[in-house]
């Protein structure tokens, strides 16, 4: 999974559950896009569809910190990284 | 201190219409909202009662979804007559949003919809299901979802007051409402209830031989209040508002005033939770003359509760008799129009009252066409006659023994 696709998807996500279409990068979401905790906690659902697995309570509440669509990129591709690393 | 309560705008939703000049349209030519009962493939093909008070009209929803996400369809019909009557009103945001303003508002259970949606997730025995149980689930579908979305809505910073007494919550809502103004608590409230279309609330009244059954294939001629033949209550839907202001700083910013509220009751039965009272009903009567200050010979009009049960119909008329009696003011059902819109009826039963007020026309029960004698005592409208409405009490009474009674005024 490369970062784009990752951005796309989250992109798409925003337009077709938040109808917030084409959000900047780096906007503040709540601040530009009225995101608020309870969208964040709709997000995760839609987090957890994407990559097919179920999130940590812990690894909820580390995304309760996320900002930015960047930020979210961020949180999946360290989930994703996390997932797939070899057990030893 | 007591202050002068005034209503300063209304707005509902209702079987027979949305708009003043619909539901006006409807009362003065007997056309009923009552329809088939839509199935839900749950529960209706068990329920012997095949109608419900229906609103089949399409309603513009203009809502964000920043509003939208945390309402389910109880609270789009609340949030749509809030919205409706605090533009009617003329109040500038600078007020609304000031802590001067709060919220009475309620219903029968919050969102029964959504609470389907989430026990049928919980019941589907699967994983997957539990995990997509939303984080606005319960925004949605709690019992206070009406009162909290419209503050959210309109910024609105004063008390809530989320009432749930089932037939009594909205006309508890602009009673409580009525109080918190008067005794200066807050400057302005916003009022009312609202109920969707339910078909859980039918099963639960026609396993307790309440609803209406006889008339399925002819459903605009029930529920018939007082009537010899009336056979039960029809569950309804709909919204009601109404924006109560203190006199004095309604006046001063050249509000129009629809009417004043000039007296509140509300009691309890102490006793059994189901059947009527004519004892507790009759003193609720009395307390709200008394809170108002008026002889029983000054009120023109009753908004009488009347659901048409074989048995809650007698007992109004016998309390309606006992306060006002042989001479009373006339009575009018109006749930024979739109059947028991629940949560809301006491909200949309005042705004109705508030048409006929301005309109100087009463109403008659719809159905009504050959009185029980035992109902015969008072002075029913049994036809839409030209009567000037000076004071009026609207009547409701609800499961748990809950009755009140509202008076308003025209100035």
């Amino acid at each position: 999974m490369t970062r784009e696709e990752v951005v796309n998807k989250i992109l798409s996500i925003f337009e077709e559950e938040f109808e917030i279409i084409n959000p900047g990068l780096d906007d503040d979401l709540r601040e530009v896009h009225e995101f608020d905790s309870i969208d964040a906690i709709e997000l995760l659902i839609e987090i957890e569809n994407f990559l097919d697995t179920e999130l940590t309570q812990d690894e909820k509440k580390a995304a309760m910190g996320i900002r930015t669509i960047n930020d979210i990129c961020d949180y999946i591709m360290a989930l994703a990284t996390n997932n797939t690393e070899p057990e030893l | 201190m007591k202050r002068r309560v005034v209503i300063t705008a209304a707005s509902a939703i209702t079987p027979i219409g949305h708009s003043k000049k619909d539901i006006i349209h409807s009362l003065s030519n007997g056309v009923s909202g009552v329809k088939k009962i839509r199935s839900d493939n749950l529960l209706t093909r068990y329920i012997h009662s095949g109608v419900f008070g229906t609103v089949d009209y399409e309603i513009d929803f203009d809502f964000k979804r920043l509003y939208r996400k945390t309402m389910g369809p109880v609270a789009f019909y609340a949030c749509q007559v809030a919205k409706e009557a605090l533009a009617q009103s003329g109040l500038q945001p600078e007020f609304i949003t000031s802590g001067r303003l709060g919220v009475a508002f309620g219903s029968t259970h919050g969102s029964p919809t959504v609470q389907r949606e989430i026990y049928g997730k919980f019941f589907s025995g699967s994983r997957d299901g539990f995990s997509t149980i939303g984080a606005v689930d319960y925004l949605k579908s709690m019992v206070h979802t009406t009162a909290v979305n419209i503050t959210k809505m309109f910024g609105i910073t004063g008390r809530v007051i989320s009432s749930s007494t089932a037939c009594t919550t909205s006309s508890q809502s602009i009673g409580f409402g009525y109080e918190t103004v008067k005794f200066g608590l807050q400057d302005a409230m916003l009022c009312g209830g609202a109920d969707e279309y339910d078909t859980t609330t039918v099963a639960v009244f026609d396993n307790l031989l309440a609803c209406s059954t006889g008339f399925n294939d002819t459903p605009h001629r029930t529920p018939r209040p007082f009537d010899e033949d009336r056979d039960g209550l029809v569950v309804g839907e709909g919204a009601g508002a109404v924006l109560l202001e203190e006199y004095e700083s309604a006046k001063k910013r050249g509000a129009v005033i629809l009417a004043e509220v000039i007296g509140f009751a509300c009691n309890n039965n102490g006793g059994d939770l189901i059947l009527p009272n004519v004892n507790g009903i009759t003193q609720t009567l009395r307390i709200a003359l008394r809170d108002a200050g008026i002889r029983p010979d000054e009120v023109d009009f009753i908004s009488a509760h009347a659901t048409a049960t074989k048995m809650g119909d007698v007992i109004e008329a016998k309390a309606i008799h006992a306060v006002y009696g042989e001479n009373s003011p006339y009575v009018t059902g109006l749930k024979g129009y739109m059947g028991h819109t629940m949560g809301s009826c006491g909200a949309i039963e005042t705004i109705l009252t508030l048409y006929m007020m301005e309109q100087g026309v009463i109403a008659p029960t719809l159905n009504l066409e050959n009185i029980d004698e035992r109902c015969a005592m008072i002075r029913h409208a049994t036809k839409l006659v030209e009567h000037p409405i000076r004071i009026a009490a609207i009547q409701n009474f609800a499961f748990g023994g809950v009755n009140t009674c509202l008076l308003i005024k025209k100035l």
